[in-house]
């Protein structure tokens, strides 16, 4: 127990020490820094429409990531998997089918957005089966060439006539533009799909053969070898899966912010790389991501209100991440480890 | 004449409002203004220059209280950022000063139209929403002339960011110098896609390097292209640079011939008083588009303020000679100052987009006679023909 | 020709931050551990040796002290990986956002800043006039050098010293080295911790030697790459030295290609496809020599006894 302890210690350790240097490098008190985060995030109905609006995107990438880490397939691919969902809602609206009618085609956008999504994680996942590559510098690498598709399609081939040649696609018609909840930015639309994909994703880790067998390879991959399962097959399913979701929140967020494509880092500002502590904090819980969701997309828009009112670089936000990830780090270990003495007394 | 009456009858409406205050002048409420940056204030081009301008009217006008900056704003967060100006800042007035901005301003616009914004290098307008751009390529010409007058190997580099309207518009211009100076001279360009990436903007600088070029200006917000040429020049192979945006002569004394340098501050200066005289408000923007230059002072020659060429390069300029339909037979030196003094006039006497210019088809683009449009300079896509890239399609 | 031995000469100091950074990674993985953090120690070496030049005006205190951070960073993966056993897939990943934010709030002072002495190419006499490669080997900046001989270093300690030895037995197998009284946890501190320092100075060598400039965020994949190094290399120093120039090689040869009408945001592509390619090359070449990434890669290694 008392290893229990001394970790909590450490993990409350971490977190002081990491004020301690922004308030070193930056002369601002970590109180205040605290204190504005949470008031601008969650202190007034606009904070907490801003905070629901970012949060879509993390939970559904977080869902996708929840689903791979659970399975310990380590897809840091997100962030490339929500902008080929952008071009896949881009490319519907745009040039398939742009005189659809408003239901069918925002029916089409998501799911071709989750097809490519999906795709995209496929190839990581074909990678990883077929040659044995480590999934995490394939995924990151797709992130990268991700970003230069878009930027491709956005300088080149998909470049709106209409925008004085500036790097854009056309404006999306109004039916392709998804509801937005009064005046504020929340595309409600994606945020009941994100719901609703949470609990099934809930149900199918927890109720279902294949989220037994996820958790079969996740916790042991030689006793799912031994169990005779389909390993290549399930890692195919999880990954096509994963970028699905993570491909949705890029149709979200062309079709209910942006309403066009436009280059990678106006779309995402690092959604993908979030997600993966939102997935780890929620315990690869779907609903619990939901909760943590909201948790991260308020320390984002409260990040951009430290950069307003106290002036400190909007980079300080990674910085806390960094800090929350080592913080969850040690914390599991805690448990972990004491499930680990347990065995070995046994 | 209606700005003048405006003025002055805006004048007496805010003597009268002063004098209805209990408190007099001391309570006048203060303008707030708020920036919108899209880089790092110290990225030593673009947004570097938004906030000297910032930092001189803190100076200057004390009526006015100029908010913390946000600084390296991505382009999708910037409603956001928005917002926190108007709901929790209070700011009356708002700058964005980032092309990708623009959509979120326009919208901001609509969202709180007793606000008024300002958008820097856009197109869209409203009510309350007007758009301004210090414009360079009068001096991306000049450059032009001097670099087709020093280049040997008639071979010219240019490291470009992105390939947008602005961008291409400044390489016409500059290739329409070197073309006036140097027929033979072509001019060859490199895409970093990035505004700001010192190690790309090097392996760019290099590479035309390599292929010939002794001379490079560029578009990227660092002065690396500057201290490899000054590299290079050190190691005895003679590369002339021309800086950008910022004073970066001093990056390359033997190397840096001259440059283009802006003063965001004259055009913030006069937006803000006029909003402070009533001139401008939130209903009477729609047309409100500034697009100073030369004539304006809000651009300038040079690798560094007062300092329109390097010494070390006058005399080579002085010596270079060429015959000029209407000058006759004048140093390159010369022709560069007599150009930037028609360019100052008002009305401009010369414009370096005066046609007959064709594109690399051999297209006309700009018939004989005729000087291009802003809304043609605004949206070009097409290089000239000694430009031998191509714009990534 | 000439443009051939232009282009080679620019790909050693684009390969040289990958080389520094990838011999320290396969120290770091032959001891078993998996360090993901080298992105965000990299940016961190950047950062530091950009601001000590900057504030004492000494690049060589600027590279010794981002040696120091970087070392010293890597200390908390290899406190999080060893001593908790925690995740070292997390630990890494946390490390990389920990670097990234906190180079990004102390260099924010420093961006646009000029360094105010610039190291320049220091010819290497007699060796610099080799037909071919002399210019493109030997008329390079001092890190280069010190590179070089770092690489032969590395690949001398693995494979010809006691220490080297118990490295690899640790990597391949903690169990069989511990019972061999080797010092399985003093081997594997070490060993990330050489790992961070030769991370932080791949980022010294970006900051202030190539660009030379602190942006944020400069690193830009480049400590994922090394990754990849280092598995193509199959975790020898020598062949780091192939992959790292072969990856600098590309990063020059875009800029080459652009005149040939490619979109240059296709040709930006080309780091990153090729990653994958050599990796796919690699991990044939694996299967059949039967080469096996060090195999405790990964696993945190647990005492039998616990106390």
């Amino acid at each position: 127990m008392t290893r229990r302890y001394s970790n909590s210690f450490l993990s409350i350790l971490v977190i002081i020490l990491g004020f301690l240097a922004v308030y070193l490098i930056s002369g601002v008190r970590p109180d205040i820094i605290l204190k504005s985060i949470v008031i601008s995030a969650f202190g007034s109905v606009y904070g907490l429409s801003e905070t629901l609006t970012k949060s879509i995107p993390l939970v559904l990438c977080g869902l996708g990531l929840s689903l791979s880490f659970k399975a310990s397939i380590w897809n840091i691919g997100a962030e490339g998997q929500l902008l080929m969902g952008a071009v896949g809602a881009t490319w519907v609206v745009l040039y398939l089918m742009p005189n659809a009618p408003r239901l069918i085609l925002i029916l089409a956008m998501f799911l071709m957005g989750a097809i490519l999504g999906g795709i995209w994680a496929l190839i990581t996942a074909i990678l990883k089966v077929k040659f044995n590559l480590n999934e995490i510098i394939v995924s990151l690498m797709m992130n990268y060439i991700a970003i230069e598709f878009v930027n491709y399609l956005v300088y080149g081939p998909w470049k709106s006539p209409y925008e004085w040649g500036f790097p854009y696609s056309t404006k999306f018609p109004l039916s392709a533009q998804l509801s937005r909840i009064s005046d504020t930015r929340i595309h409600y639309p994606t945020l009941i799909l994100a719901i609703i994909l949470a609990i099934s994703l809930y149900i199918v880790l927890n109720k279902t053969k294949l989220g037994y067998e996820i958790r079969v390879i996740g916790d042991n991959i030689e006793a799912a070898r031994y169990a005779g399962l389909d390993i290549p097959k399930i890692v195919l399913v999880v990954l096509l899966l994963s970028g699905g979701l993570a491909g949705l929140a890029g149709v979200g967020e062309v079709a209910g912010i942006h309403h066009r494509l436009r280059v990678a880092s106006g779309i995402s500002p690092g959604y993908g790389y979030t997600a993966v502590i939102v997935a780890w904090l929620g315990r690869l819980n779907p609903l619990l991501i939901i909760l943590v969701s909201f948790l991260f997309g308020g320390l984002l828009v409260g990040g951009d209100a430290i950069q307003v009112s106290l002036g400190l670089p909007g980079a300080t936000i990674n910085f806390v991440n960094g800090l929350i990830l080592i913080f969850v780090l040690v914390q599991s270990v805690s448990k972990a480890r004491i499930s680990y003495v347990r065995k070995r007394k046994k | 004449m209606k700005g003048k009456f405006l003025v002055g009858l805006s004048l007496v409406l805010l003597f009268s409002l002063i004098l209805n205050t209990p408190y007099g002048i001391g309570a006048e409420k203060r303008l707030r203004v708020a920036f919108i940056y899209v880089g790092p204030v110290g990225d030593y081009g673009w947004s570097h220059a938004h906030e000297l301008a910032r930092q001189y009217l803190i100076k200057k006008l004390p009526w006015a209280e100029f908010l913390p900056p946000a600084e390296a704003v991505p382009e999708s967060d910037v409603a956001r950022f928005i917002d926190r100006f108007v709901r929790e800042e209070k700011a009356d007035v708002i700058f964005t000063t980032s092309f990708g901005y623009m959509d979120a301003t326009i919208e901001a616009g609509k969202k709180y139209p007793d606000k008024i914004f300002f958008h820097c290098s856009g197109y869209r307008r409203d009510k309350n929403v007007g758009t301004y751009f210090a414009e360079l390529y009068q001096i991306y010409y000049l450059n032009g002339l001097m670099a087709g007058a020093l280049t040997k190997t008639n071979k010219v580099g240019y490291v470009a960011a992105h390939p947008i309207p602005e961008v291409v518009r400044h390489i016409n211009a500059f290739a329409l110098g070197v073309q006036e100076v140097n027929p033979k001279a072509t001019v060859d360009v490199r895409w970093l896609f990035s505004w700001y990436d010192p190690s790309k903007a090097r392996i760019a600088a290099e590479s035309l390097i390599s292929d010939g070029c002794d001379v490079l200006a560029f578009t990227e917000d660092s002065p690396t292209v500057v201290t490899v040429g000054e590299e290079y020049t050190k190691k005895g192979k003679p590369i002339y640079t021309f800086g950008h945006y910022s004073p970066m002569q001093k990056y390359g004394p033997n190397s840096c011939v001259s440059g283009q340098l802006v003063h965001w501050e004259v055009i913030y200066r006069d937006i803000l008083e006029k909003i402070r005289n009533k001139v401008y408000t939130n209903t009477n923007l729609e047309n409100v588009d500034y697009w100073w230059m030369l004539k304006e002072k809000a651009v300038e020659l040079g690798g560094d303020f007062g300092v329109p060429i390097n010494p070390k390069f006058v005399s080579t300029l002085k010596e270079k000679k060429v015959v000029d339909p209407i000058f006759g037979k004048i140093s390159v030196y010369d022709l560069v100052m007599r150009r930037s003094a028609q360019m100052k006039a008002n009305p401009e006497k010369f414009d370096p987009f005066t046609g007959p210019i064709k594109d690399q088809t051999g297209k006309v683009r700009i018939e004989s006679g005729r000087r291009a449009t802003h809304d043609e300079l605004w949206s070009m896509d097409w290089f000239v023909p000694n430009v031998i890239a191509k714009i990534p399609k | 020709m000439n443009a051939i031995l232009e282009v080679l000469k620019a790909t050693i100091p684009a390969g040289t931050p990958l080389l520094l950074g990838a011999l320290g990674e396969i120290y770091v993985e032959r001891s078993g551990i998996l360090n993901l953090g080298v992105e965000g120690i990299m940016i961190m070496g950047a950062v530091s040796a950009f601001g000590v030049t900057a504030i004492t005006g000494n690049v060589w205190l600027g590279v010794i002290l981002s040696a120091l951070i970087g070392g010293g960073m890597s200390l908390i993966h290899a406190f999080n990986s060893i001593t908790l056993k925690a995740n070292q897939t997390l630990s890494g990943l946390a490390l990389t956002m920990l670097g990234l934010g906190l180079s990004g709030l102390i260099g924010k002072r420093y961006i646009g800043m000029p360094l105010p002495n610039k190291i320049y190419n220091l010819p290497i006499l007699g060796l610099k006039d080799i037909p071919l490669l002399g210019p493109v080997l030997f008329d390079q900046d001092p890190i280069v050098y010190i590179s070089y001989i770092l690489a032969f270093v590395f690949w001398f300690f693995l494979f010809n010293t006691r220490f080297g030895l118990e490295l690899r037995s640790v990597g391949e197998s903690p169990d069989v080295a511990d019972s061999a009284g080797i010092d399985v946890f003093r081997i594997q501190y070490l060993a990330v911790f050489i790992g961070g320092i030769m991370a932080g100075l791949g980022g010294a060598y970006l900051s202030v030697f190539y660009a030379p400039a602190w942006i944020e965020g400069m690193t830009a994949g480049m400590g994922w790459i090394v990754l990849a190094i280092t598995i193509f290399s199959l975790w020898r120093p020598e062949r780091a030295v192939v992959g790292s120039y072969l990856f600098g090689g590309i990063r020059v040869l875009q800029y080459k290609l652009q005149p040939f009408g490619i979109s240059p945001n296709i040709l930006n592509m080309l780091p990153f496809i090729f990653t994958i390619l050599v990796l796919m090359l690699a991990s044939k070449e694996i299967s059949r020599k039967k080469i096996s990434a060090p195999s405790s890669l990964g696993i945190p290694y647990f005492r039998e006894k616990i106390t």
